[in-house]
């Protein structure tokens, strides 16, 4: 099996593959160390500002804004759950998409699904209360344009990003993104296993079928016979074969462009198990004639290896495409929207605020003043945040979100601030 | 690992694993801490923490040369001095405005998804403080093919060319095999190991293979081994741009000089011409549709050259060498061997073997000259002037 040799030397196999319980660990580990510094970065902001009052006793507060967001501050915070986290991210995720179709031409679907991955990936070892997706989203869409070989210049990219976000903005957080990605760029997508096996089922079906090794007696002629005698897939009705190929081809690559980018596929599945269960959702009978075409069918000895292992895809397969068919676009699922409200409020009030300006420190920056910047994030760490920098922050931020807040959850859907600008010129 | 269809002979299989474990680090499994064993420390950032592990498990030594774009040390691992790596800090570019620069991300890319004998080992890769990013990599004290070629004290025989070919063919059959295109093979990016082995190194202008139909660029491997459809323009190219270059390694290890040296890229394609034979729709259907194809006049035409050719001006090699170099010299790139045939080439199998790659002729300074190679930026064309820079570079260098 020289190809499953490869893809295990493959750094998503070795660092990105997971077991459904190491994987919810890993989120859950992430989301409790995030929890616990917002909750500490809180209280430290909090007792900052009691003891600022306590010196300036007698003196009038002029800002009545203030003694609000105190109050406020005093109940316990509740920070986000993994769930929420998940939840989040994926429908930055699904912005990704929104913001890639917005360029002229539209980025390609492989810019973007490697830059969903990025984006999944990063989240798996940081928190959006730590790092808000919004400031990273589009980061990881424009290294994914580096690493997939879409060159544009940052300035370029960074024109067709909505709203006031300059191209510092954007690459700002880019060394804290590769460091979380672990320096390794390399996603192995579906896509291309797709296009090879709808090629092959193609070829049968024109009478250039190859006989599998282990059935050599096979000619193309019985390949194609046995391709134009399948059943139908269910609700469908009959129509060329080729017409039956395009529209499983169509099927299957829609799955990978969306529900294969917005589960957890990628971190469970090889990208042949991917491709494969995207195939039989779109036409199973279609799916298992090309199994059977590589494997055999299930042969009346179940000790026989190949027997064995086609049972064993099978199961495989049969999970990978129950876990894309629970995927629902939160477009199109009205309660899924409002509980995405629900969390953007949420995050507001847990986001950390002492890393809410720390991506200045992320800054690529020259040399020069590299030093200045190590000494600046040096203070981040050690705490001594001058109270009045701390109220400052989280001033800025309360003044920010009330403006943005009354006709949204983030800030501004990107894209629907884009269609707007649009409209309006 | 997988290993190519030319499977090494076995007793050198064997002693490279030997003198793996004592000259060069084996930290590849330490860079594979697995996300979830990760204990928090308060106030590190999880990620930030695994950086920390990777970067305190290597001592940086010596500087051993400096470019425009990295610059490389001598290093080793903390736990244990005699284990060496190269160290290639990648330099923070303050006029490159868009981030890290294309060149690293694709060496970065590439060599963590590469693992074969024949391909330079990254270790590790981590950021120092200033943000610059650090390639651990594997030390390879003996220099490159190039010095080997150039100094005339050093003499070899066919059965080195073999060995050496071999390396760099298993190496190249790998690349292609997991769909990436080197795209700037050369002497001097060929290094080699204490153990004599070859390793193919810079992946600054590698790339994974297009999708049909998109396009690529045409502006890549150094001009004397760059092949025609690269020079006629074409935007969409297969692993055969990669094999020309092997054919020109190849005949430059037989001859001890380049084999086309063009001084512009019109003169490359010009001197191609004259040594292989002239393009034409007969022997490269429809070269003419390549957007910078330059007609020759009726008068000039070289006929395409035969077997006879490459033995006349091969003769060390053998009419079975001379057959696998014409293989890879073909103008037309469909015609030209994949690396997957080149290695199934009955020459390998022919008299005389190939030397056992710790008998291969060495030379000393390799050290210095992989601290040059590894600073240097992929592609780039006018290496005269280049090497009059880098002594430049050495002589302002202390030790």
């Amino acid at each position: 099996m020289i190809e499953d040799d490869f893809y295990r030397t493959s750094s998503q196999f070795r660092l990105w593959s997971f077991t459904e319980d190491s994987l919810r660990s890993l989120r859950r580990n992430t989301n409790t160390l995030a929890s616990d510094r917002v909750r500490d970065a809180l209280r430290r902001a909090r007792e900052a500002r009691k003891s600022a009052s306590s010196s300036a006793v007698g003196t009038p507060n002029p800002n009545a804004s203030d003694a609000d967001s105190k109050t406020g501050d005093e109940k316990d915070i509740e920070c986000l759950t993994p769930e929420e986290e998940q939840d989040l991210v994926r429908y930055f995720c699904e912005q990704i998409v929104q913001l890639g179709e917005s360029y002229k031409p539209p980025l390609p679907t492989i810019v973007r699904a490697t830059a969903i991955q990025y984006l999944r990936r990063f989240y798996l070892t940081n928190s959006p209360m730590t790092y808000h997706p919004k400031t990273i989203m589009p980061c990881v869409l424009f290294i994914a344009t580096k690493t997939d070989n879409y060159y544009m210049s940052l300035r370029q990219f960074a024109n067709g990003v909505p709203g006031d976000t300059s191209a510092e903005d954007i690459i700002a957080p880019e060394f804290l993104v590769m460091q979380s990605l672990r320096f390794t760029f390399d996603v192995r997508h579906p896509f291309r296993g797709l296009e090879g096996g709808i090629m092959e089922l193609n070829a049968i079906s024109q009478g250039l079928g190859q006989p599998a090794p282990h059935n050599l007696q096979q000619t193309s002629d019985d390949l194609r016979r046995a391709m134009l005698s399948l059943p139908l897939p269910p609700n469908t009705s009959s129509s060329s074969i080729s017409d039956r190929l395009a529209r499983a081809h169509h099927n299957a690559r829609e799955i990978l462009k969306s529900a294969a980018q917005m589960t957890d596929a990628y971190f469970f599945y090889t990208p042949a198990q991917i491709w494969l269960s995207a195939l039989l959702l779109a036409d199973r009978p279609l799916a298992e004639f090309y199994l059977d075409t590589k494997l055999g069918g299930a042969g009346p000895d179940p000790t026989h290896p190949l027997t064995q292992l086609h049972a064993k895809l099978l199961t495989t397969l049969h999970n990978c495409s129950t876990l894309l068919q629970s995927y629902k676009p939160l477009a199109s699922d009205p309660d899924q929207k409002k509980a995405m409200r629900r969390i953007g409020k949420k995050l507001y009030h847990c986001q950390n605020p002492e890393k809410v300006n720390n991506l200045a420190g992320q800054k690529r920056i020259p040399a020069a003043a590299a030093a200045t910047a190590a000494t600046a994030s040096a203070n981040d760490h050690d705490h001594a945040t001058p109270e009045s920098e701390m109220e400052q922050i989280a001033k800025k931020r309360k003044v920010e979100g009330d403006a943005r807040r009354k006709d949204d959850i983030f800030g501004g859907e990107l894209v629907m601030e884009r269609t707007r600008e649009r409209q309006g010129s | 690992m997988t290993v190519s269809p030319l499977v090494p002979p076995s007793p050198s299989a064997v002693a490279h694993r030997k003198s793996a474990g004592s000259e060069t680090a084996r930290t590849t499994q330490g860079n594979e801490s697995p996300l979830q064993q990760v204990q928090p420390v308060a106030d590190r950032e999880i990620t930030e923490q695994l950086n920390d592990e990777v970067r305190h498990k290597y001592i940086k030594a010596k500087k051993l040369g400096e470019g425009t774009y990295a610059v490389v040390y001598l290093g080793h691992l903390r736990t244990d001095p005699s284990s060496f790596v190269a160290i290639k800090k990648i330099k923070v570019n303050t006029e490159y405005k868009d981030g890290l620069s294309m060149d690293a991300i694709r060496e970065v890319k590439y060599l963590q998804e590469l693992r074969h004998p024949n391909i330079i080992a990254l270790h590790d890769v981590f950021s120092s403080k200033d943000q610059n990013l650090n390639l651990v990599l594997e030390y390879l004290p003996r220099g490159d093919l190039e010095m080997l070629i150039k100094d005339s004290n050093v003499h070899y025989g066919v059965a080195d060319v073999k060995a050496w070919m071999a390396m760099l063919a298993r190496g190249v059959w790998f690349c292609h095999e997991n769909f990436v295109l080197h795209r700037d093979i050369k002497p001097n990016n060929l290094l080699i190991a204490s153990d004599g082995e070859v390793k193919l190194a810079d992946f600054g202008l590698a790339r994974s293979f297009a999708d049909p139909y998109l396009n690529m660029t045409h502006q890549v491997i150094t001009r004397w081994y760059r092949p025609p459809e690269l020079l006629y323009g074409a935007r969409q190219y297969s692993g055969a741009v990669d094999i020309w270059s092997v054919g020109m390694v190849f005949a430059e290890l037989l001859l001890r000089v380049p084999f086309v040296a063009g001084n512009s890229d019109l003169d490359q394609i010009t001197k191609i011409c004259e040594a292989f034979g002239t393009p034409t729709e007969e022997n490269w259907p429809s070269v003419s549709k390549l957007p910078n194809y330059i007609p020759t006049d009726g008068n000039h035409l070289v006929p395409l050259q035969g077997r006879d050719f490459f033995l006349r001006h091969f003769p060390t090699a053998g009419p079975v060498g001379a057959d696998l170099l014409m293989s890879m010299c073909a103008l037309d790139p469909r015609k030209r061997s994949t690396a997957y045939q080149a290695l199934q080439h009955s020459w390998w199998s022919t008299e005389p073997r190939p030397t056992n790659k710790e008998d291969l002729p060495r030379k000393s300074g390799g050290t210095k000259k992989m601290g040059d190679d590894l600073t240097r930026r992929g592609g780039e064309l006018d290496d005269q002037f280049k090497n009059a820079a880098r002594q430049l570079d050495f002589a302002a260098m202390k030790g």
